[in-house]
């Protein structure tokens, strides 16, 4: 069974809530536009703070290529939990990808990329939409 | 303002026209971003390229509308795809944007491609504002051509102090269109003029958008935004649509610091 599998939540994330059938729309569209075999999608269960179902895929890493998740703040908002994920996929060899931002993990220089986008993220996240303050 | 006398002038003219024009501030990037587009237009059509600045400008001659939105989606994805590609793109305006916006700064994630056959009534952006589209306030566009544009064949901009009356009178337009307002301002607006090697920077809180070219030839352009990472985001947020590209090292330690744990002795929390 080589191949991507998706990783949607149902839940809202960071202040955004998508229907999960959009989430799968996005991700096959990323799949099918960079060439991976979408195998189908976890999706995470709606309790607050779980990650179970991301935990059950990455323990079933070695028989994926890597996950496909929908958006890159579906990942842990704690840095050393992330930093973890990126640790594991890398040291099996896998990939992680986020559809809504085209973005990945393929290589250890691509952690940084992403922590910088978190970083950045995080200290914005307090300052209102600039559209509220026009 | 400790600012330096050619960032002064710079910002000047960028208040007073809503738009600077220099020339790359690499030509040897450009030279690749130009020459990418052309292989793989070339190799989209099966063409033998002599001249690529002939080639760009003569594409009509080649290709349909119809099969225009296919040969322009090829291209993004080719040319997005090259890992140098944005780096490149940034290259060409980094001194006019650390002169504007500064020096720490978020840019778009995927670089946009605009080509417009002449009397092409299908690649038509209305007048507007990206601010008005959910943009912040604080990007910048910057507009790559990769041939020589001018009159219709360019883009329009309406200048700051004709947008300052429109935004008196813009109450007068609700429930009407964007052709009714741009025929408000059409006497007004700025047409750009740019040559092949120069970029334009321009505020895209202004009125802006093109009209059919009637010109001989097409225009081959890119556009991007940029804005100072920590400047507040909208609808257009970091990480869907910006990336920070120049983090300094202090702004890294400020955003992973987090105060030693301690336990309290006077029952405080």
């Amino acid at each position: 069974m080589s191949g991507f599998q998706g990783y949607v939540t149902s839940r809202a994330f960071q202040g955004q809530r998508v229907p999960q059938h959009v989430q799968n729309l996005v991700i096959r569209d990323y799949c099918q536009s960079h060439g991976l075999r979408y195998l189908l999608s976890g999706t995470e269960y709606a309790l607050p703070g779980s990650t179970l179902m991301l935990q059950q895929l990455l323990d079933g890493l070695e028989r994926l290529e890597g996950i496909v998740f929908y958006s890159l703040f579906q990942l842990p908002e704690n840095p050393p939990a992330r930093q973890a994920i990126y640790q594991q996929v890398l040291k099996q060899k896998k990939s992680l990808h986020f559809a809504v931002e085209t973005l990945a993990l393929q290589q250890e220089q691509d952690g940084q990329r992403l922590e910088d986008i978190w970083g950045v993220f995080q200290v914005m996240k307090h300052v209102p939409n600039v559209q509220e303050m026009l | 303002m400790f600012v330096s006398d050619s960032e002064r002038v710079i910002a000047k003219q960028f208040h007073e026209n809503g738009f600077v024009i220099q020339p790359v501030a690499e030509l040897a990037q450009f030279a690749r971003i130009r020459q990418v587009v052309v292989e793989t237009a070339a190799s989209f059509l099966g063409s033998e390229v002599v001249n690529e600045e002939s080639f760009l400008n003569q594409i009509h001659e080649q290709i349909d509308v119809d099969q225009l939105n296919s040969l322009r989606l090829h291209v993004i994805r080719q040319m997005n795809a090259q890992s140098w590609f944005r780096a490149a793109y940034f290259q060409i305006a980094k001194p006019v944007l650390e002169a504007l916006v500064g020096n720490e700064l978020a840019m778009q994630l995927r670089i946009n491609l605009s080509i417009q056959l002449p009397q092409d009534h299908s690649s038509l952006l209305p007048v507007h504002a990206d601010v008005w589209s959910g943009d912040s306030p604080y990007e910048v566009v910057v507009w790559l051509p990769l041939v020589d544009c001018y009159r219709t064949k360019a883009m329009y901009l309406l200048p700051p102090e004709a947008d300052q009356q429109l935004r008196e009178e813009f109450q007068n337009y609700a429930g009407r269109s964007s052709e009714e307002l741009f025929r408000r301002i059409s006497e007004e607006v700025h047409w750009i003029e740019i040559k092949a090697g120069e970029v334009l920077i321009f505020n895209q809180n202004l009125p802006h958008g093109n009209r059919v070219n009637q010109e001989l030839e097409t225009r081959w352009s890119m556009n991007c935004r940029f804005k100072g990472v920590f400047t507040p985001y909208g609808d257009k947020r970091i990480g869907e649509f910006f990336e920070p590209i120049t983090l300094k090292a202090a702004s890294r330690i400020g955003m992973s610091y987090r105060f030693p744990k301690m336990q309290s002795t006077t029952g405080d929390t």
